[in-house]
């Protein structure tokens, strides 16, 4: 059975009196461990999609199904609590609490289980080790290089073990190199530890990291690559690579 | 007990901020305790008076005086044991400002039948044998460093004891054995005063002991009926209401001080308000993140309730703890007279806080609504 499943989701905004289309009937499917990319110009859609997959908005008509659970029919409380399980998502720019230590930005959303303080160290410790920022935990976010704040958004996404990582756009602010470090991450997680991803991107450099590319035009979808052959794919660094 | 870091980390994030906001409401618990204290101080004396003792006044206002023919009248009617009375001198020691009650008594009735004037057998004796001795509180002797023989001269501050200085031998210091008597006050001999005032024979006020508290009602309305239709008509009530007249002569004290209370306490829950809703605001973002990562709406909510609550229990604390150290009536040299002795007392400093947490969570409200509500994706969507 696929992870995630799209049913014929059409999402429209409302500007005043004007319906704005963004998503047109839109029906696909993505598989568990999948790595998927998603291209198209701006205001194609993509980041209202992601936006539907993480339930933080809900499709206009149609179903958005992860797993088990049909998520656009959940209440407001029961979304919050199966975002909470279930998705780790990592922006653009990184969106971390100035305030709060990169440790304590990672801490966040462990605040919401059960964990004790000592569970909670040591899950933020395994995150910040595969991120490679173990040595920065006392580091607040203007003391990191906007690399290093992407990979702490991305200890963060990955704490919780979620079953879903979401990225929008997680190279669109940073630089070559860090964005290819950011990249080979992502690679890596989806590699070695089976993370399902769905990525937004406009670059097609960061496209080439995904085992799985839509490419969408005004809520639609107009291209579908099966699968990308991982084998083609430049070297990875982090000791990363194909596991299967 | 988990999220307290939070908030604490949201909290220290404008510092500046965070400190004007909380010296708001310390400034707003400060005054409120304080005006709280004056009202209090008007409550005690008027708890602490003899519910055996009934006062008589003139039926026009107590600031008439009355024959004192009246003491034996009143002294015969029936269910009265005792009777004394009393003037108010109004005089001026020095200067205007060192102002504090100086009452014209009569030393063995009034002493009687007020136990709560307490002096030592030494100096009641010496104060008795003196004509121009008198007698203060001892909260009145520390501040002007009065002791024992000292010589004090009062001007006179009413035209019937004329133009001419009174002069006093210090005979007695006394300790106030109840908030009913203030130790911020002279008493001396009636009978001096009259002896040099121009219309003789007149007293201010009559203090009748009772024999029965519970019929004491009875025993008031008996005393006036002895002056009805007389040219000096009295007015007599039982020594609580006597009290709480004392205030009233400075009008409406509860409604004036809890105006004004009400209104600081107000203005402060509106700044408080603003700055909630300004540091929300600017964070629109984080709770944004906040809630993609799935905290819960009402978990935000009680996130600001939280900061809104640490941030004006932090201002009370302040305000209570400077109100509890300054305000006392003798520190501020504003007791005598009218004005009985008052100080913040510990229910004072748990209103205070109470009122602190009640202006922080009410502060914090609103804004907190607004971000437990906020749309996620408006929310990112405005900064990406």
């Amino acid at each position: 059975m696929a992870l995630i499943e799209l049913r014929e989701v059409t999402k429209s905004y409302r500007r005043d009196a004007i319906e704005i289309p963004v998503l047109d009937h839109l029906s696909i499917t993505v598989g568990e461990g999948d790595f998927l990319g998603l291209m198209g110009p701006s205001g194609s859609g993509k980041s209202t999609l992601l936006n539907l997959l993480a339930g933080i908005d809900r499709p206009t008509r149609g179903s958005v199904r992860i797993g088990d659970t049909v998520i656009s029919s959940l209440s407001e409380r029961a979304l919050a609590a199966w975002r909470a399980r279930h998705v780790g998502f990592i922006f653009q720019l990184y969106n971390l609490i100035p305030v709060l230590t990169a440790f304590e930005n990672v801490e966040l959303p462990l605040l919401l289980t059960n964990l004790s303080k000592a569970q909670r160290r040591d899950h933020v410790l395994t995150a910040l080790g595969i991120v490679g920022l173990a040595d920065r935990e006392k580091h607040y976010p203007r003391q990191l290089s906007g690399g290093q704040e992407q990979r702490v958004a991305i200890a963060r996404a990955i704490v919780t073990d979620p079953t879903l990582l979401l990225a929008d756009e997680p190279t669109g602010d940073l630089d070559a190199k860090s964005a290819g470090e950011v990249l080979t991450l992502l690679q890596r997680l989806n590699q070695e530890f089976k993370k399902t991803i769905v990525m937004v991107t406009h670059d097609p450099h960061a496209a080439e990291r995904a085992t799985h590319l839509l490419h969408l035009e005004k809520g639609t979808l107009v291209e579908r690559h099966e699968p990308i052959d991982v084998e083609q794919m430049p070297a990875v660094g982090l000791g990363a690579g194909r596991t299967s | 007990m988990k999220y307290i870091g939070l908030v604490l980390k949201s909290v220290r994030r404008s510092r500046r901020r965070t400190a004007l906001t909380t010296l708001s409401v310390a400034i707003a618990v400060f005054l409120f305790a304080s005006l709280q204290a004056v009202l209090d101080g008007f409550d005690a004396v008027a708890a602490a008076s003899s519910s055996t003792r009934v006062v008589t006044i003139r039926s026009t206002s107590m600031i008439f005086p009355m024959p004192s023919s009246h003491v034996e009248t009143i002294r015969s009617t029936p269910g009265v044991q005792e009777a004394t009375w009393a003037n108010w001198f109004g005089g001026i020691y020095k200067d205007p400002k060192n102002f504090f009650g100086q009452f014209a008594i009569d030393p063995e009735s009034y002493l009687r039948m007020y136990p709560e004037v307490i002096l030592t057998p030494e100096d009641k004796k010496a104060f008795m044998e003196d004509r121009t001795g008198c007698i203060v509180g001892d909260g009145l002797a520390k501040k002007y460093s009065w002791s024992l023989g000292d010589r004090i001269v009062i001007q006179p501050g009413i035209p019937i004891y004329g133009s001419q200085d009174f002069a006093f031998t210090i005979r007695g210091i006394y300790k106030a054995g109840s908030s009913a008597v203030d130790n911020q006050s002279m008493m001396f001999h009636w009978k001096y005063a009259d002896e040099r005032s121009s219309q003789k024979g007149l007293v201010g006020w009559i203090v009748a002991q009772v024999a029965d508290p519970d019929r004491a009602a009875q025993v008031a309305i008996a005393i006036d009926q002895r002056f009805a239709n007389s040219p000096y008509e009295t007015k007599t009530d039982t020594e609580k209401a006597f009290s709480a007249s004392f205030g009233k002569m400075l009008g409406n004290l509860n409604v004036l001080l809890g105006s004004v209370a009400l209104a600081v306490v107000i203005t402060t829950l509106f700044v408080a308000g603003n700055t909630m809703a300004m540091a929300v605001r600017e964070r629109t973002t984080e709770i944004a993140v906040m809630r993609t990562l799935g905290f819960p709406a009402a978990t935000i909510f009680a996130l600001v309730v939280g900061e809104g609550l640490v941030v004006a229990v932090l201002g009370g604390v302040i305000g209570s703890v400077l109100a509890r150290l300054v305000i006392n009536a003798e520190f501020l040299g504003m007791a005598g007279g009218f004005i009985p002795a008052f100080s913040v007392g510990n229910r004072n400093v748990a209103i205070g806080l109470g009122l602190s947490a009640l202006i922080g969570i009410l502060a914090a409200m609103l804004p907190a609504v607004m971000a437990s509500r906020l749309k996620v994706v408006d929310a990112l969507r405005r900064v990406a």
